[in-house]
């Protein structure tokens, strides 16, 4: 559509700028100091996720030797491996600075495709209605049915751990909830007197859905995506540390399971600390930041001033 | 009401059915020998004709369909590879291990979230409690089950030995239900089901705290108040009236915890379903990996199927269409 066209453009039909109601989210988030520090954390996580190949000392898989030719195994902190050595004898910090890569790559990358998922079977359920929201909602329904984390056993297992899958998995059981969801702000947005405006203005439905549905339930979309990084890093910690994860990297979910497994839970602190407080940051994290946007945006829990 | 009644037994046993299709496709489509899932490799070439002509693995996709329908009905789910008898004579006694740990935790965890949720939630607004009430249960929330039972194991257990690191402890000559109520058992018991609380509190507290905001600046509240009578029956007065959403979610989360709960189980090797669940995933047990996820998707069924019965049953303002 060109420039001139938009500007005659009847007033009911332009709706709302994506832009401002990005914005009023990212603001809203800003508002709370404990989400301010969420994104914080975050945001560190994510720049140490990207340096991680260039900061880690060693290759995560490589064995370290002693200077008398042994395989160095389960070192306590030195100056040269800053956070030990596992019973394999690799460094625990190239390990772990690896490790969030791969929560964040896992975590971001299944929110993206749930948050597109639930957005347009929610906006299509809800917005069309009729024969299509039923057979839509019935199909969510018996997703909803799936236990979470035996399907995602089962399923990895037999597609096999590799990264790819694990995404795909997280994917396909987590579009159901956030489906819910945004149809049922759908359903209330669609009822507001500006669609019907627009819609006698003679806006198209494509129209009414761009610029009036989504710009304005653009919150409930980013605090499913939120959730949904929490839901996608939890689950493939869990899968790894249950013997699922892909083998060809690392994570923390499996380094936590190697730990576990050969039996150096009380021994080798300075091998379990780093990954399991490093997970409790990034989902708690991303828990503050859904939790302020919920309380800001349901205002019978917002303070009366 | 008996026609919804009726109406969602209908639409459980549709999504009962969809779920064991999905599960017919992801046992038998996925992997690159069908015949593998339900065929113990190494059997000579009669035993392995036998078997197939036995579990209708010789025809067509849908004749195959058809057969694992018929025999899903009769529920017969085949024989563990493993352990060479019917599947359901191992999970049995499986499940009421998991039943041990699921449901006193969860139950424990709502009390506890529901009381400290109160609290929490009458605090002053904006105040110190409320927001480190807030800060720590979300921060509580956020920790995978698996660390919280790998920190226990660590500090009770390995550090202070104060508990057993593994197992439920050896029944002995006691059998049937004598076994569980021995002190040896509950020794064993103590740290997985801690894992369950710590686990599912922070959901509760916060769940019931949203309850008590909402309904505190609420008419009847001002009415209680102004009768004089002391805080804490005020507060009580709001918690009773949050309580629904928390109840219509212990359902739902009941299912979600067995689910859940391979980790916990793993990690203090309490022998239950979704322990074995993993298990048998490894060791390529189809059978019995495909029995235990059906349960585990049944009991999800159920538990929602009951929730939304009891919730029409405690909120008068619900009618049943």
């Amino acid at each position: 559509m060109t420039q001139a066209n938009s500007t005659n453009e009847p007033v009911a039909i332009k709706g709302r700028s994506w832009l401002s109601a990005v914005g009023q989210s990212l603001r809203l988030v800003a508002g709370d100091s404990f989400a301010l520090a969420g994104l914080t954390i975050l945001f560190a996580f994510i720049v140490i996720a990207i340096l991680a190949p260039y900061i880690s000392p060693y290759e995560p898989f490589k064995a370290m030797m002693t200077e008398t030719g042994r395989l160095n195994r389960l070192s306590p902190p030195t100056s040269a491996h800053l956070l030990g050595t596992t019973s394999f004898g690799n460094d625990v910090l190239s390990q772990f600075l690896h490790g969030f890569r791969i929560a964040l790559l896992v975590g971001l990358v299944a929110a993206v495709a749930v948050g597109f998922i639930s957005t347009v079977v929610g906006v299509i359920s809800g917005y069309f209605g009729g024969y299509v929201d039923d057979i839509l909602m019935r199909i969510t329904d018996i997703a909803l049915s799936i236990p979470t984390l035996p399907f995602a056993i089962v399923a990895v297992a037999l597609l096999g751990p590799s990264v790819e899958n694990i995404i795909l998995v997280i994917t396909i059981l987590f579009w159901r909830n956030g489906a819910r969801i945004i149809r049922s702000a759908v359903l209330t947005e669609r009822e507001r007197v500006y669609v019907k405006w627009a819609r006698a203005a003679g806006a198209s439905h494509f129209q009414i859905i761009m610029r009036h549905i989504l710009p304005n339930i653009v919150r409930v979309i980013f605090l499913w995506v939120t959730m949904s990084v929490a839901f996608a890093v939890l689950t493939e910690a869990s899968l790894s540390f249950l013997g699922l994860g892909d083998p060809t990297v690392v994570s923390w979910g499996q380094m936590l399971n190697t730990a576990f497994s050969s039996g150096n839970l009380r021994t080798a602190w300075w091998w379990v600390i780093p990954p399991s407080v490093a997970l409790v940051m990034l989902v708690s994290s991303l828990y503050l930041i859904g939790r302020a946007y919920e309380e800001q945006t349901n205002p019978r829990l917002r303070v009366r001033k | 009401m008996r026609a919804y009644i009726l109406r969602r037994l209908a639409q459980s046993v549709l999504v009962v059915w969809a779920v064991t299709t999905i599960m017919f496709f992801m046992f038998r489509v996925m992997p690159a020998d069908p015949t593998a899932m339900l065929l113990e490799r190494g059997l000579s070439e009669q035993a392995r004709e036998k078997l197939l002509q036995e579990w209708g693995l010789t025809g067509t996709l849908w004749d195959q369909y058809i057969a694992y329908l018929a025999n899903i009905l009769q529920g017969d789910f085949g024989n563990s590879f493993l352990y060479r008898k019917p599947v359901w004579d191992v999970l049995t006694p499986l499940i009421i291990n998991t039943l041990w740990i699921a449901v006193p935790g969860l139950l424990l965890g709502a009390a506890l979230g529901a009381v400290l949720g109160t609290a929490v939630g009458w605090a002053r607004r904006g105040g110190k409690l409320e927001r480190m009430g807030i800060f720590l249960a979300t921060v509580i929330r956020g920790v995978p089950n698996f660390v919280i039972g790998i920190a226990l194991l660590t500090i009770f257990s390995s550090t202070l030995g104060w508990f057993p690191e593994f197992g439920m402890g050896d029944p002995g000559d006691r059998t049937g239900f004598a076994r569980y109520f021995t002190l040896e058992f509950l020794h064993h018991l103590a740290l997985p089901l801690i894992a369950v609380i710590i686990y599912f509190m922070p959901e509760n507290l916060l769940l019931m705290r949203s309850g008590v905001v909402e309904n505190r600046t609420e008419d009847y509240i001002e009415l209680v108040r102004a009768k004089g009578v002391p805080q804490s029956r005020v507060a009580w007065h709001a918690a009773r009236n949050s309580m629904l959403p928390l109840i219509t979610w212990l359902f739902p989360a009941l299912a979600e915890t067995i689910a859940g709960i391979v980790v916990i189980e793993i990690v203090f090797s309490w022998p239950g379903v979704g322990r074995e669940l993993v298990f048998a995933v490894s060791r390529q047990d189809y059978p019995l990996a495909q029995a235990a996820f059906f349960l585990l998707a049944v009991m999800i069924v159920l538990a929602n199927l009951a929730a939304d019965l009891v919730y029409g049953k405690l909120d008068p303002r619900v009618v049943y269409k």
